[in-house]
């Protein structure tokens, strides 16, 4: 985006704003400064990423007093000038006695307290750490502004709850320079500080965890071979000739690269092959080379064939059960590049510098994309889970029925419900689950952790087992409760799609109505939300025997409703439920 | 050719269609063109015409006449 012309921006977002669809995102902005420059120039960087956003701001200088109104927001960015905290504090704190430095400190404490708990309910609040950067990059010593913005900005970081995402705005403007991100004739004439050029690097630093919270995170990066994760050509050069590790300055950048792309790993990314190669000569490289830092456990998936490179990436995509905009792809061909570019626009695709110095940077700028906001050891764990799948579909070969096979399995479905439901996960799991998720209602562990508080409602969670290994906690149902009137009503209800096909789900029911009904519930109410992604699901109800109340919601939206102390239609007997 | 660069600068950032505007245009005849817009506006026909508007004058750029009169200043001085 840096090098897109401002009004090229305004003209392309005005274009993308007729044509983006899904689910809206609403960002509300809150700031002492005048930031509307931001608005557009975000709404073009999100809504090119295929997020429905819409930009509004609080009045200027009414953070705490517009955080209540804008709270609703999906997103609410906070942006707090140190430097206009009063009327030209910038210049009077330079001459302020201490006494009134600190009563000036404690007035913002008192004011960030009341920001923060006005927007604790929000999904995810951007909050600009303090700086005074601009007005002392060039002090030997720190300043009295200085000092204020460090202890504020310890201050947020100490009250906030785990829905506030501190942005270091010290980065912004470094990588902006600080030249080029303020405007001094903006600032004395509008109290506008920030230049278009760091709202654009700005609108660029946040969109992963803008991203992350719609569910459009990145989760796979997939490497070519040749010249990406080695120097040379494996075909001629032959195991001993290509460059990785040893001393030679390439060998070094393509093992750093790995290194790198081996903590994204560990951090949850799924890593997956695509290169035109003898399949045989890179499982030996991956196998036995001994420079090698990625071995053939860290892929997930890997295509090695002489097919074309846009094909092959569809086929990760679907054995991974991911969406093509899930996928980075990492190549040193233009040529291959530009295919994937023009027949799979939605996979973001990186090109390994001519200059093999700047690769490691390049590396380490990408691991941004794949920015997620809940990171659980669940993430960790993925490429062994995916691993454990497709060993599962082999041993799926060796049956003759479906039932047959789901039996040899040994599933068990193991529940969790109030305090032992894991936050973090049960928050992340309605973050990302897009496709087995019926009103697909993201929440942050805040949100969770009330429902859990909340008398009215209940929150399960459940884990699923085979005997191949552990999927871990992948479901949640979350069920808002009227004992009294023996009413329920079920406000989520999502499965990751690693669990999909093993009747996990009318398992799980089985006993979510049965445990229901023993509560004296007889009316047990649902919602279909249809999107873009959930498709799968819509006819879930249906087959758990619902009977359709009310079909012409807007947006395709249905009702219905079911009684659950009635017997189920059909009974699945090979999968246990272990429940406290 | 310069009238119509600023034309195609003011009808992005007001969001209007650039044959709209009439080099009778100000800051009374299009809706659009309030405070806020006004420093875009700024900022953009600099990006453009690659200047920089002297400080005292950017109030005053408030109707298409002026806007073109001060870059044809601009361009004299260079």
């Amino acid at each position: 985006m840096k090098n897109i012309k401002y009004t090229e921006i305004l003209k392309r977002n005005r274009l993308l704003a007729t044509t983006v669809a899904g689910p809206a995102c609403r960002i509300g902005v809150l700031s002492n400064i005048v930031v509307n420059q931001l608005g557009e120039v975000l709404e073009y960087c999100l809504r090119s990423r295929g997020i429905n956003a819409t930009v509004e701001f609080g009045n200027y200088d009414n953070i705490t007093q517009d955080a209540a109104r804008l709270s609703d927001c999906n997103v609410v960015i906070v942006f707090w000038e140190i430097a206009d905290a009063l009327d030209g504090f910038h210049a009077n704190s330079h001459y302020m006695p201490e006494p009134m430095l600190i009563e000036i400190k404690q007035r913002l404490r008192n004011e960030i307290d009341l920001t923060l708990s006005a927007l604790r309910s929000t999904s995810l609040v951007l909050f600009n750490a303090f700086t005074a950067l601009p007005f002392t990059a060039d002090e030997l010593r720190a300043s009295s502004l200085d000092d204020m913005a460090c202890d504020l900005t310890g201050y947020v970081r100490q009250q906030s709850s785990p829905n506030v995402l501190m942005i270091e705005t010290d980065r912004i403007i470094a990588a902006t320079g600080l030249a080029a991100a303020v405007d001094w004739r903006q600032y004395q004439m509008a109290h506008s500080l920030y230049a278009i050029d760091f709202y654009k690097a700005y609108a660029t630093h946040v969109t992963p965890a803008i991203a992350s919270l719609m569910g459009k995170a990145r989760k796979v990066l997939v490497l070519d071979c040749d010249n990406t994760l080695w120097g040379g050509v494996l075909g001629e050069d032959g195991e001993d000739g290509i460059q990785i590790g040893g001393d030679t300055p390439s060998g070094r950048a393509f093992q750093q690269v790995q290194a790198i792309v081996k903590g994204l790993q560990k951090d949850g990314v799924i890593l997956a092959l695509c290169s035109k190669n003898n399949p045989e000569d890179v499982e030996t490289v991956l196998q036995h080379h001994p420079n090698m830092v990625l071995r053939d456990t860290d892929f997930a998936v890997r295509r090695v064939n002489w097919e074309d490179k846009a094909g092959n990436l569809m086929a990760i995509a679907a054995e991974l059960n991911l969406g093509l905009d899930s996928l980075v792809f990492l190549d040193d061909s233009e040529f291959e590049l530009g295919l994937v570019r023009a027949e799979l626009p939605m996979v973001y695709c990186v090109k390994v510098p001519t200059a093999l110095t700047e690769y490691a940077a390049t590396i380490r700028q990408m691991r941004a994309l794949f920015f997620s906001l809940s990171q659980s050891a669940e993430d960790r764990q993925k490429t062994r889970m995916y691993q454990q799948a497709a060993a599962r579909r082999q041993a799926e070969t060796a049956f003759t029925s479906l039932e047959d096979y789901l039996r040899s399995l040994h599933l068990q479905i193991t529940i969790m419900t109030g305090q032992d439901v894991p936050l973090q996960r049960a928050a992340q799991l309605t973050q990302k689950t897009n496709q087995f998720n019926v009103t697909t209602r993201r929440y942050t562990e805040t949100d969770i952790s009330r429902f859990i508080d909340s008398p009215v409602h209940q929150v399960i969670a459940f884990s699923v087992a085979d005997r191949f290994g552990d999927y871990g906690i992948v479901g949640l149902a979350i069920i808002e409760l009227d004992q009294t009137a023996g009413r329920a009503r079920l406000d989520t209800f999502l499965m990751s799609c690693r669990v999909l096909g093993r009747n996990v789900e009318t398992a799980f029911f089985q006993f979510l109505r049965t445990s229901l009904g023993a509560r004296g519930i007889n009316t047990l109410e649902a919602e279909f939300f249809p999107t873009t992604k959930n498709a799968q699901v819509a006819s879930l109800f249906e087959q758990f025997g619902f009977e359709l109340t009310d079909q012409n919601e807007p947006g395709g939206r249905r009702h219905y409703v079911l009684d659950p102390t009635r017997a189920p239609k059909t009974q699945i007997d090979y999968i246990e439920v272990k429940a406290p | 050719m310069k009238n119509d660069r600023i034309r195609t600068v003011m009808a992005d950032v007001f969001g209007i269609d650039a044959g709209s505007i009439s080099e009778d245009a100000s800051q009374g005849t299009i809706e659009q063109w309030d405070s806020l817009r006004h420093m875009n506006l700024i900022l953009a026909l600099e990006e453009e015409f690659e200047v920089r508007f002297p400080e005292d004058q950017i109030d005053q750029l408030a109707s298409f006449k002026l806007i073109a009169l001060s870059l044809d200043e601009l361009a004299a001085d260079q």
